[in-house]
């Protein structure tokens, strides 16, 4: 069959059939469904209700819609205009019709064999919700069509010039955005008093219509103007002086600041304790990052750090523990907390110098099964009867007092008032990593990671700029750990799970191992985008799993990489694959390490 | 004598790591000691901790043998194998309530059991098979780490996967008569699934040993374990024997995963985590990349983490001791990976 399709049809039916694979899987794992009942863009088709354009079908839509990007993409061969549209669009059509004929064949099946027994998400409910409330037959021509017209839509975008596919895609995603944190945007709009703005965004958790092409208009006006060879704005602020240019990044900074201080007074409690989990991530995701990013050393029992960090601070000063909290005894209520966190800053410390130092002269792989074995003996112990009169068991500490701003004497109760000292903190950890990176002993750990033999020989003490990056990353671990036990007021095992790690180790791998600017955007988008859709629940992890995965394959150095990184990731591959490059040959091209001067590792 | 073993300069790690062994002898032998000399559990009582560690380790050594032999091949820990046991028990126990609902398990045991057991296997089996082309095949050549991030992050997904597909609750096996109730033996009583657990994992070991050993496909294996570059060129088919590994190993996870859920009467999307790292400190205890030294090891971990927390925490009336053996098991992996990497019987240049 093959022989006869040619190779272009079997290309587009076989993206097709990825494309009918995924859809198909996420309605099985429930991803779906989960998202059935929040609305994209509001009303569209039905008068009332979540209407039609649904977040659910938007995720399917948007798997087609991509089949059919990467369809249209690739077969831009043809010379003459009418045989390459053809082949554009009927390419992507043909994708975008295998997709959607295989959900049909699935909704199908799931309509005659009732499988929710063993796949709890199918069920009836759901196969009616994806037949838009039709007999399943009925869905499936829908589908087809709607598959269809999505991929040769996107087939067709290739066919454009690069400045307006991507002000159309730009246009597509920002929409998609705005629909998308509406949890968050609604109630912070809602408190500045802008109530009409927030009527003509949102009305039933999604986007109104109106909004929809008010947004896309202006976002591809926006990116086509700014994207136009000499577009005026782009060509001033090239042409800006030195001096000006450095003055704007710092009234940008400032402003960023400002906006940084006033947005827990304008958001909710909700947004307010997201954005205090993202910034409880962002110091772990630092310290780890120091850990992994700069060392080398894939630490996967990290969450172990979090844990000490927590109930240190929750021994020392909740009164009802088994220490009795003596430094609020000291302190009092107000100093307590200040008490004790030189103490847990140095108890973490000490923690990743004491499972550092067996674990340092294992392999890369070994090492990181090792400090899993570390994490995970921390939690099955703070859980276990045998030390439940010292740590509580099952039950953890409670009674942790309230921060106190010393010498003013205010208490900190809400999520919003914890922002502050955890935003302050988290600025302090960041730039405390940024310093190291630049220093001498960012270049040492830089060097380590490369070659541990090479550094060593250099002169690099490798036993103490391990223990050092261990001991700095149990410290950020640890603090993060006392801010999140004096937050909470309590500390419980099942809160320092291994998943913890991995959500860490997740930031900065998307972020780009070694850059700050990664980890932030790594904690924003990982942690806060799925804390303030709640639809994704548990669903988040596979998220990540998925991102680990794909970001390995296609990305190693992440989205936002350090150079050096980004060089050695692909110097190392450049390296096994030609293996018969001669030495003197000078190193790898220059176009695989971006001019960026690494220094020759022999291997 | 001490002048060879000890280093000329002691730093701050030789003297903690010399610490931690001290301490761990110390520890076995006093601990060990104030049990035994108390007398807290008679004869039978350490009898029968040691079967059910013997029929726990079996299962470890099953799951041991797909991490070991991956290892062997391509010197990557698949992190997500634990997965893949726990993928084919579900599917047993989708088969097992399906024959259990039509009234086939409970009138021909000995027919559904089987049928059971392929389930379970072949699905496991696809699961490593699809694992290992999508994930961590484009890796082959990448540096060490990439493979074992991918491999946490293929965990990750496969448990939510589980975990949106088949829900968040425990589930278990239809009850199986054959299964249940005891056989008495040498004036002991033993649970007769745990017997059963041990023979079906001997026979099966046995039937991999004499395949790795006697197969023109076990040779194959062998030889791109031993160098993968030479291999291809003496003709081998470098990525059929990666995927033949990978089947192998699915299959015995898959029939490790029925076992472990008649054993434990227990099947659940997390079940595969913890299970898997402690098959992986299996083999890491018999010597990462032997496949005797995989069953030793499992053998080993399941006696060790049965009897160990008894024997050792019994005598310091620590409450309910049982609890940590899991602790045992990471304490164990942790001690082996710092102080012997290669296990029992393992290769030096694996490690």
């Amino acid at each position: 069959m093959g022989r006869v399709l040619g190779k272009r049809t079997r290309h587009a039916v076989g993206i097709g059939l990825v494309a009918g694979i995924v859809v198909i899987y996420l309605v099985m794992v429930g991803l779906a469904n989960a998202f059935a009942q929040r609305p994209a863009i509001t009303g569209i088709g039905v008068e009332s209700g979540p209407g039609l354009l649904t977040l659910g079908r938007v995720m399917i839509g948007g798997a087609f819609f991509l089949a059919g990007l990467a369809v249209g993409s690739r077969f831009l061969g043809p010379q003459d205009r009418r045989e390459r549209l053809l082949a554009v669009v009927g390419g992507s059509a043909l994708t975008g019709a295998v997709g959607g004929a295989s959900l049909g064949a699935f909704m199908l099946f799931a309509a005659t064999v009732p499988m929710s027994d063993i796949f709890l998400p199918v069920t009836q409910g759901a196969v009616s919700f994806l037949a838009f409330g039709n007999p399943p037959e009925i869905g499936a021509i829908a589908w087809i069509l709607i598959g269809t017209l999505t991929a040769s839509a996107a087939g067709a975008l290739a066919l454009l010039q690069k400045r307006d596919r991507s002000a159309v895609l730009n246009g597509i995603a920002f929409t998609l955005l705005v629909s998308l944190i509406e949890p968050i945007l609604r109630p912070i709009l809602g408190q500045v008093g802008l109530r009409e703005v927030t009527a003509f965004l949102y009305s039933g958790g999604g986007l109104t219509q109106h909004a929809a092409v008010f947004l896309f208009a202006g976002v591809v006006i926006a990116s086509w103007a700014w994207e136009r060879p000499a577009a005026p704005v782009r060509m001033r602020m090239r042409q800006m002086p030195q001096a000006n240019r450095r003055r704007a990044g710092l009234a940008f900074a400032v402003l960023a600041i400002v906006g940084l201080l006033v947005l827990p007074q304008i958001s909710t409690g909700f947004v307010n304790q997201v954005l205090v989990n993202v910034g409880f991530f962002l110091m772990l995701a630092l310290g780890l990052n120091i850990v992994v990013g700069y060392a080398g050393l894939l630490d996967l029992g990290y969450v172990a750090f979090y844990a000490v960090g927590a109930y240190t601070m929750a021994l020392l000063t909740a009164p009802t523990s088994s220490l009795g909290g003596p430094l609020t005894d000291l302190g009092g209520v107000e100093y307590g907390f200040w008490l004790a966190l030189p103490v847990v800053i140095i108890v973490a410390a000490l923690v990743g110098i004491f499972i550092g130092a067996p674990v340092l002269r294992l392999r890369g792989d070994y090492l990181a099964i090792v400090t899993l074995g570390f994490g995970e003996i921390a939690r099955f112990l703070l859980r276990s009867e045998a030390m439940r009169d010292s740590l509580g068991g099952p039950a953890g500490v409670v009674g942790i007092p309230n921060m106190h701003i010393p010498f003013v004497g205010t208490e900190l109760v809400s999520a919003g008032e914890y922002f502050y000292p955890v935003v302050g903190f988290a600025a302090i950890a960041a730039y405390v990593a940024w310093r190291l990176s630049n220093s001498r002993t960012g270049r040492a750990w830089n060097a380590m990671r490369e070659d541990e033999t090479v550094a060593a020989a250099t002169g690099i003490n490798v036993t103490n700029y391990k223990l050092l990056a261990f001991a700095l990353g149990g410290t950020l671990g640890g603090l993060a750990g006392g801010l999140f036990a004096v937050q909470l007021r309590s500390v419980y095992p099942d809160s320092f799970l291994l998943i913890i790690s991995f959500t860490a180790l997740a930031i900065i791998i998307m972020g780009g191992m070694g850059t700050i600017k990664g980890v932030v955007a790594g904690a924003l988008i990982l942690v806060g985008l799925p804390e303030a859709l709640r639809e994704f629940g548990e669903y988040r992890y596979l998220l990540y799993g998925a991102a680990l995965v794909a970001m390995m394959i296609l990305r190693p150095e992440g989205f936002f990489p350090s150079r050096i990184r980004r060089a050695e990731l692909h110097e190392d591959i450049e390296r096994e694959e030609e293996p018969q490059l001669p030495e003197s040959h000078g190193g790898p091209p220059a176009e695989t390490t971006r001019g960026v001067a690494v220094p020759d590792t022999p291997r | 004598m001490l002048r060879g073993v000890l280093p000329k300069r002691l730093t701050l790690v030789e003297v903690v790591l010399w610490a931690l062994r001290i301490g761990v002898v110390v520890f076995v032998i006093v601990g060990a000691y104030a049990t035994l000399s108390q007398n807290k559990l008679g004869a039978s009582g350490w009898v029968l901790l040691t079967t059910s560690g013997l029929s726990q380790g079996a299962i470890y050594a099953l799951i041991a043998l797909g991490y070991t032999m991956v290892y062997g091949v391509l010197f990557m820990i698949n992190f997500a194998h634990g997965e893949v046991f726990m993928m084919g028990s579900f599917a047993g126990m989708f088969v097992a309530m399906a024959m259990s609902a039509n009234g086939i398990l409970e009138d021909q045991p000995l027919l559904a059991l089987p049928v059971i057991f392929a389930a379970a296997m072949i699905t496991s089996m696809l699961v490593a098979i699809v694992l290992e082309r999508v994930a961590y095949r484009p890796l082959r050549r990448a540096p060490r780490l990439v493979p074992l991030i991918t491999a946490i992050g293929a965990s990750l997904f496969l448990q939510y996967t589980a975990f949106g597909m088949f829900g968040p609750r425990a589930r278990r096996y239809p009850p199986v008569e054959l299964l249940q109730g005891r056989v008495d033996l040498f004036g002991f009583s033993f649970q007769r699934i745990e017997l059963i657990t041990i023979i079906a994992c001997v026979v099966l070991m046995a039937v991999l040993y004499w395949f790795v050993e006697r197969t023109r496909t076990g040779r194959s294996m062998r030889a791109v374990s031993e160098n993968k570059d030479v291999a291809a060129l003496m003709g081998i088919n470098v990525d059929r024997v990666v995927v033949t590994t990978f089947a192998i190993g699915g299959l015995l996870a898959g029939f490790a995963g029925v076992l472990f859920s008649f054993l434990f009467n227990r099947v659940s999307w997390d079940m595969g985590l913890l299970v898997g790292i402690k098959a992986f400190t299996a083999a890491v205890l018999g010597g990462i990349g032997n496949i005797v030294g995989a069953m030793l090891g499992g053998v080993a971990l399941g006696v060790i983490e049965n009897v160990g927390p008894s024997l050792l925490l019994l005598g310091f009336d620590v409450p309910s001791s049982h609890q940590l053996k899991d602790v045992l098991a990471f304490t164990v992996l942790i001690l082996v990976l710092v102080f012997r990497p290669t296990g029992f019987l393992g290769r030096k240049d694996n490690v």
